[in-house]
């Protein structure tokens, strides 16, 4: 079934590929039949800073690979308006789909009917369920963060001294999976550095703010306060500023480039660690290029994305690699 | 004096019973700097706490006020990121309050709705619209508007300053102006209190228009101590307040209470959290210890409340 259906597809692709597409002459490098593949990419939302960095990396890779790159998606994060989208583009006979998905089992549903109707269909910033698509782009696994987090602690405090965590809730899954490789790695690699205090904040930047307050005053020999939830970053900095240890006390955190601008700037802020967004958008659409191209196919172990070179890739995850460090040198390039 | 005062002078003993422990054990907490910061960070929530306390005194709730809080903080931050001065930014918060408070005391009051399902909705409301709007996306202040252009210490002495005066004028008021009287009178018998002359709905109405204008008072203070507003802040200000305000001693049912107690009640409660963290305690006790010291609160009301009926 799935390879007559696969078979029409094709059949499709071919017959169908002067009349309902773009045709551009220059493009040689698009699909067998000549034409241009086309590559629809929806973000979150269109605004949205961050996806409009993805896109620019999306559009570095079309341009590369010669693709045609559709870029639409909801102005307000809407899974209902994504739904409408993808039928959208599902009409119009795309050849792949990315998306990242609002609500995982809202689109869903609809990415499944355009895997019914051939279009190959991937995922990227935020899952669908796993029988929606056939693989998703993951920006950063649980032990590349908890990695990164400590190994940069490490280096600012050379390797030694005493460290807090700010955490959103003791019980939030994601962080606990990441407090548990940050802790992996203190154990394994760093002996004379110890984690004294773990505060949660509530995923919010004035309890954040307060709690750092307190564990500064109680606990005098932390030299470095990591903030594993994105509001607990400018909170942190908030108070060690305040406390008038800028510089005395390190601060580091998974966060956004801009809600940290200022504290990186003042050198309150050491580093603020996340994914390159344009890299993801460059991974994103070349993937989704290749599994249109039928050279990506599910069991794969590794991908080689143009100018990144080979991506691992476990079970049907394609990983985007270690996170990026933002830092003062570098955090003026960043707008999201 | 002590035996009428008896639930506020509990929670004072309290607190002073907490603070000697600190004393003891923890000395480090005696710092000028973080605990000046600790009650500037505090002194929004008193601020709020004083609405909530007349609030409950008249025997309504609202647990719309984080909404409130948040909102009035960004539309702040927005008129201040616009460069707006403070000086009409700040009144700007406040009149947005009031309005949201309006709406509430519209509803419970013109339409006799209850109080706890009206703010049930207008809290949600509130929150959900302002996440469709911002998408958690946080106001970057110009850098001349923390601490009002002051210092630091000058701008936290400041918000202190302010909160303690508010909160005396509203002591006085509500002992000595008649309005009041009449939250306390509407809150023990709305129908004796009308057939006394006063117009219980109106009164409901006045006192959600107050915590309105208050809470938004209060973000503008909240937001003054940070060079960006979060779009989430003020989640579980209701929460905070409304617990100080049961456990200064103040009743769930109306009628009785005072500011003082709601004071001592703010107190113990924020120094709840500092205090664990110098006493090392793990950060998964933190809650329960303060529900307990709500559950502690509320079991000696209902104790006494009944040994008042037995005599």
């Amino acid at each position: 079934m799935n390879r007559l259906l696969a078979f029409i597809v094709a059949a499709g692709l071919v017959f169908g590929a002067g009349c309902n597409k773009s045709t551009d002459s220059s493009s040689s490098a698009g699909s067998p039949g000549g034409k241009k593949l086309s590559i629809a990419l929806m973000p979150k939302s269109k605004g949205n800073a961050y996806f409009i960095s993805c896109k620019a990396g999306a559009d570095e890779a079309a341009k590369e690979l010669g693709v045609e790159l559709l870029f639409d998606g909801p102005t307000d994060p809407d899974p209902a308006k994504q739904n409408e989208i993808v039928d959208n583009w599902i009409a119009l006979g795309v050849d792949a789909i990315a998306v990242a998905c609002e609500n995982k089992e809202g689109i869903s549903t609809a990415l499944r009917k355009a895997r019914q109707k051939g279009i190959k269909v991937l995922t990227y910033d935020s899952d669908a369920t796993p029988d929606a698509r056939e693989f998703f782009v993951n920006q950063a696994t649980p032990e590349g963060i908890g990695y990164t987090l400590m190994d940069e602690a490490a280096r600012l405090t050379g390797e030694e001294g005493d460290f807090a965590v700010i955490t959103a809730s003791l019980t939030a899954a994601n962080m606990n999976e990441w407090r548990k490789y940050i802790e992996a790695r203190l154990a394994e690699k760093y002996p004379k550095m110890k984690l004294v205090t773990v505060r949660p904040c509530d995923d919010l930047k004035d309890k954040a703010q307060s709690e750092t307050t307190a564990l500064l005053s109680a606990y005098p020999n932390v030299k470095l306060v990591m903030a594993i939830c994105s509001p607990a970053v400018p909170g942190a900095a908030e108070a060690v500023k305040q406390a008038g240890k800028a510089g005395t006390v390190k601060v580091i955190g998974l966060g956004l480039p801009s809600e940290n601008r200022r504290y990186v700037k003042d050198g309150v802020t050491q580093s603020v660690i996340l994914w390159k967004t344009v890299d993801l958008g460059y991974l994103t659409v070349q993937a989704t290029t290749a599994l249109a191209k039928g050279e990506l196919k599910p069991g794969a172990t590794e991908f080689k994305a143009g100018r990144l070179g080979a991506m691992e890739i476990k079970g049907d995850n394609i990983l985007l690699g270690k996170p990026f460090i933002f830092n003062k040198e570098n955090i003026d390039q960043f707008d999201f | 004096m002590l035996k009428r005062h008896f639930r506020e002078w509990s929670v004072a003993f309290a607190l002073v019973l907490l603070l000697a422990i600190l004393a003891v054990a923890a000395p480090a907490f005696y710092q000028g700097q973080p605990l000046l910061s600790l009650m500037a960070r505090e002194a929004p929530t008193l601020v709020v706490a004083c609405g909530m306390a007349l609030v409950i005194i008249g025997r309504q709730i609202d647990i719309s006020v984080g909404s409130q809080f948040a909102i009035c903080s960004v539309c702040a931050g927005l008129l201040a990121a616009m460069k707006w001065p403070l000086a009409l930014a700040l009144p700007a918060a406040i009149a947005v309050g009031a309005v949201m408070g309006t709406v509430n005391g519209a509803l419970v009051a013109g339409l006799r709705l209850p109080s706890i399902v009206v703010t049930l909705a207008t809290m949600v409301t509130w929150r959900e619209g302002l996440r469709w709007l911002r998408q958690g996306e946080f106001v970057n202040l110009p850098d001349n508007a923390q601490w009002f252009g002051f210092g630091q210490a000058a701008g936290q002495w400041t918000l202190i300053f302010a909160a303690v005066v508010l909160f005396i004028l509203m002591v006085m008021g509500m002992r000595h102006l008649s309005a009041g009287r009449f939250v306390h009178a509407v809150g023990s018998d709305a129908e004796a209190a009308r057939l006394a002359g006063i117009r219980p709905q109106f009164v409901t109405f006045a006192t959600f228009v107050l915590i309105g204008a208050l809470t938004g008072l209060a973000a503008g203070m909240n937001v003054v101590q940070s060079p960006q507003v979060d779009p989430k802040s003020g989640t579980g200000l209701e929460l905070k307040t409304i617990a100080a305000v049961v456990v200064g001693g103040v009743a769930i049912s109306g009628g009785r209470g005072s500011l003082w107690g709601v004071f001592a009640g703010l107190l113990l409660l924020a120094c709840v959290s500092p205090a664990l963290t110098h006493l090392h305690v793990q950060a998964y006790w933190e809650k329960a210890i303060q529900g307990a010291i709500i559950l502690l609160a509320v079991v000696a009301d209902g104790l006494r409340s009944k040994t008042i009926k037995h005599n």
